[in-house]
């Protein structure tokens, strides 16, 4: 089998390191709330997270420009894996589908914070960094979940 | 499109489907090849191209080039040969090709094979597509699935005891193919109390992991009159991707709606003249989208179809007398492929206990991958007895 769990290459053991390039800040600066990045056509105005190089509805290159996400959601679809993920993550967890109205996006993500049934659709979420496994070199891999939102 | 000629399926075969431990990716390759070379009534030499479909040896047993291997075991050698990955739709897109081959007038006989080894150790998953963001995350196949048959049940009411149905009748059917890796029936209850593996599916929602071999003789219509009477000819093959629209509904699959309505079309057919279907039941909840997705009911009325018995052996439309994914078993590479070998099957009269009588129309629907939620790649065949 493919190695699983590479993330993206560190240069010493036992740091942390994001799951993929581009995704959001980190580490975060003192003060910065986590937060998404993807990016927009500066012509169609569409968004994309992950970011993407060219726009494939108006197919011009250098015309992208970064944008945060909101951090608030609203789950679409979720979840509950009964089963440990070959990644490592332990079983119960939660995932689905994260809608994010104001940047018209559905975002791929974990969830964490509460009893993982307990994201239904419809239930409103906000974004946080958190640790999702190792790697290989023995780095804690860090993605973004989404957790309820409080109060 | 431009005028193609018309291409038939003159040779069928494939390995029993399950645990193939002690066989290799070419042992069981070269079974299915020479009895669908048998079956034909050719000899290896005739062939003049071939296509292999396979999705998982280049991850799994670090092999490349399964094609040139399996075909040389049959003594094929020096003509085109093609390794097709489609991911499920692997088999599937191979047989696309081949039929375009003939189709287009480049070949008159060319040979088609899918081929897998898929059994995990008890307990693991396939971890494919491992450089995918959602699969770094987490993601596993039965969950994409499972979110998509929340939101079913969300929007439709489609229930848990239609979808454990659509697995009750799947292994019915499957019992009664000799090729299936599961030859056992389950009640509703035992579909539902099985382990949970991603609410709402649990253990009997979902497809087993296999090894196995299906293989084809595709031949222009010319070649089709000398060798064998009892040639079916490829009425449609249609190949679409996803569009990735990410905030797509996901109770249905526009690219299954939009490759079945290019099938019927090109086939001047429709749902209404389908004798025999097969379809990618890799998950309970799959199989209620597709009747919907090929037409056989309005959108969100697949549980109703399940309900009323319609898709059984002896129903209106049987979808999956071969047991399906679920009980037949689902070598990824292989599936897209004995798909066609059931409906060819079929359409002869040879599907023995399980024979849908008189069935003159067939279709195979197969769908490869996931990708922002959407599918990759989806495959429509129809096939039609003369």
């Amino acid at each position: 089998m493919p190695d699983s769990a590479k993330a993206t290459p560190s240069t010493k053991t036992g740091s942390e390191v994001p799951v993929q390039s581009g995704l959001f800040n980190y580490p975060l600066t003192d003060g910065e709330t986590p937060a998404l990045k993807g990016n927009r056509c500066t012509q169609c105005g569409k968004s994309f997270f992950p970011k993407r190089a060219i726009c494939p509805e108006c197919f011009v290159s250098g015309q992208m420009e970064e944008i945060e996400l909101e951090r608030q959601g609203v789950v679409y679809a979720s979840t509950v894996v009964r089963v440990s993920s070959p990644t490592g993550i332990k079983a119960p967890y939660a995932y689905g589908y994260v809608d994010l109205p104001a940047n018209q996006l559905r975002v791929f993500a974990l969830f964490t914070g509460a009893d993982p049934g307990s994201f239904v659709p419809g239930r409103k979420v906000e974004v946080v960094l958190e640790p999702i496994g190792k790697d290989t070199e023995g780095n804690t891999v860090v993605g973004y979940k989404y957790k309820p939102v409080t109060g | 499109m431009r005028k193609m000629r018309d291409v038939y399926i003159i040779g069928a075969g494939m390995t029993q489907f399950g645990k193939h431990l002690e066989r290799s990716l070419r042992d069981l390759g070269r079974e299915a090849c020479l009895l669908a070379i048998q079956d034909a009534g050719i000899r290896p030499k005739e062939v003049e191209a071939g296509y292999c479909g396979n999705a998982l040896a280049p991850a799994i047993q670090g092999e490349t080039g399964v094609g040139q291997n399996v075909f040389w075991e049959v003594g094929i050698s020096r003509i085109p040969i093609v390794n097709v990955e489609n991911a499920c739709a692997s088999g599937s897109t191979a047989l696309r090709e081949g039929w375009m081959a003939v189709a287009g007038g480049f070949y008159d006989v060319v040979m088609v094979i899918g081929v897998e080894k898929a059994v995990m150790p008890k307990g693991t998953m396939l971890n494919v597509g491992a450089s995918e963001l959602e699969t770094k995350l987490g993601e596993v196949f039965p969950g994409y699935f499972a979110t998509i048959a929340q939101k079913h049940m969300e929007r439709y009411g489609t229930t848990r005891e239609q979808m454990a149905q659509v697995s009750v009748k799947n292994h019915v059917h499957g019992a009664l193919n000799p090729y299936a890796q599961f030859q056992k029936k389950f009640t509703v209850e035992e579909v539902l109390n099985s382990p949970m593996i991603a609410d709402p599916l649990t253990l009997y929602s979902c497809c087993p992991n296999s090894d196995g071999a299906a293989a084809l003789v595709l031949c222009s219509k010319e070649k089709a009159k000398k060798v064998n009477g009892r040639a079916i000819r490829i009425a449609a093959s249609v190949l679409a991707t996803g569009t990735y629209d990410n905030q797509r509904d996901i109770t249905n699959w526009e690219v299954e709606i939009r490759a079945a309505q290019q099938a019927y079309k090109m086939a001047s057919l429709g749902p209404r003249d389908l004798d025999v279907v097969e379809v990618h039941d890799a998950f309970t909840i799959c199989e209620i989208l597709h009747y919907e997705g090929l037409g056989l009911c309005p959108l969100g009325e697949g549980g109703r179809l399940i309900d009323e018995k319609a898709t059984e052996l002896g129903g209106r439309i049987p979808i999956n007398p071969s047991g399906g994914l679920l009980s037949k078993g689902h070598p990824v590479g292989a599936s897209g492929v004995a798909q066609v070998v059931e409906i060819v099957w079929h359409l002869r009269g040879e599907a023995g206990e399980r024979q849908v009588q008189g069935a003159r129309v067939g279709l195979a629907d197969m769908m490869g991958g996931n990708k922002e939620g959407d599918t990759r790649a989806c495959t429509v065949h129809i096939l039609v007895k003369e």
